[in-house]
């Protein structure tokens, strides 16, 4: 087996990560870098099969993609030491600020962003459509694009200021408003990685106390239609 | 007995927060007002219904029945999401 090595450069931390499969070095290549790395993390053979057992069964999955969870995985906890946190959603920045829309699957994260694309065409940008990355700071939540992107594969390498959090739901009529910390709670900590480490979930839900008061924080009900996209922006103004 | 070790609380506005690292067996999240917190709290180490019931008699002023009644509910509650080790 092969002992590949690299550094990758994820919400402005350099990780070293040493992985068995090439194809994971070319899934990572737009953010590799030749810095220092902070701190170090290596997947297993025991690492892909815990993913494997994770995963649908109905599916097949390669080796190869699963070392990308697993590597995710890792990441995401040793980047909890970095006030950094992975959070499930579709982030999309307009004019310079992002927004970030996040429901239970299914429901239509990715939809609703291709609207506002299709309503901001070259002003919107989309960070990742799936897994980005939270930085928690005194001044503000940035939101950075990651490789793990979702199906769609649409991210995009930058770091944006996190204007919002958006809880979507399906309805047939469009509506927003803003809903308090507490209400948000028990979505913001579904909708984030949850360690498995009780130290390290404990610093996940010290950093969820911070993007509640830092962000805006919506619940949205929304159909499929072009307006939708107008109406969130607006709400969210 | 005495509180999990996967189960963590966390204060957030106020209030205290109780979840467990091993989703497998609890995803939940529960939220307690200050007594169930501050039984919670007494569980972070090992103890017993009686010491429990002793701790909350002196820092809540009511009949120590009642407090029984309370502490046993609570415990009860927590048992039923795994969270004692007995």
């Amino acid at each position: 087996m092969e002992n590949i090595r690299f550094v990758v450069k994820l919400a402005d931390t350099p990780i070293e990560a040493r992985v068995l499969h090439e194809s994971t070095r070319q899934f990572l290549r737009e953010y590799l870098t030749e810095e220092a790395a902070a701190f170090f993390v290596a997947v297993t053979e025991e690492n892909i099969a815990y993913e494997r057992q994770k995963a649908d069964p109905k599916y097949h999955f390669t080796d190869a993609y699963l070392e990308t969870l697993a590597l995710y995985r890792q990441i995401s906890a040793g980047l909890l030491d970095y006030d950094t946190l992975l959070f499930h959603g579709s982030a999309i920045a307009v004019d310079g600020q992002a927004y970030l829309f996040t429901a239970k699957s299914g429901t239509g994260k990715s939809t609703h962003t291709a609207l506002w694309r299709k309503r901001f065409g070259a002003r919107a940008v989309m960070v990742n459509d799936d897994k980005p990355l939270l930085r928690m700071t005194e001044q503000g939540v940035t939101v950075y694009g990651t490789p793990w992107d979702g199906k769609h594969r649409l991210s995009s390498n930058i770091a944006v200021p996190l204007k919002a959090v958006c809880i979507l739901e399906r309805d047939t009529k469009n509506h927003i408003g803003a809903v308090s910390p507490r209400d948000a709670w028990p979505m913001l900590m579904q909708q984030s990685s949850r360690p498995s480490d009780p130290a390290k979930l404990s610093q996940a839900m010290r950093l969820l106390d911070v993007l509640a008061a830092k962000t805006g924080i919506y619940r949205m009900g929304c159909n499929m239609e072009p307006e939708a996209a107008e109406t969130a922006y607006r709400g969210m103004q | 007995m005495r509180l999990k070790k996967e189960f963590i609380t966390h204060e957030s506005d106020g209030e205290q927060i109780l979840v467990s690292s091993d989703t497998a067996a609890f995803s939940g999240l529960a939220r307690s007002n200050s007594t169930a917190a501050f039984i919670i709290n007494c569980l972070k180490k090992d103890t017993t219904v009686e010491e429990i019931t002793e701790r909350m008699a002196k820092e809540y002023d009511a009949p120590k029945d009642v407090i029984a009644r309370d502490v046993a509910r609570i415990i009860e509650q927590l048992k039923s999401i795994g969270a004692l080790n007995l």
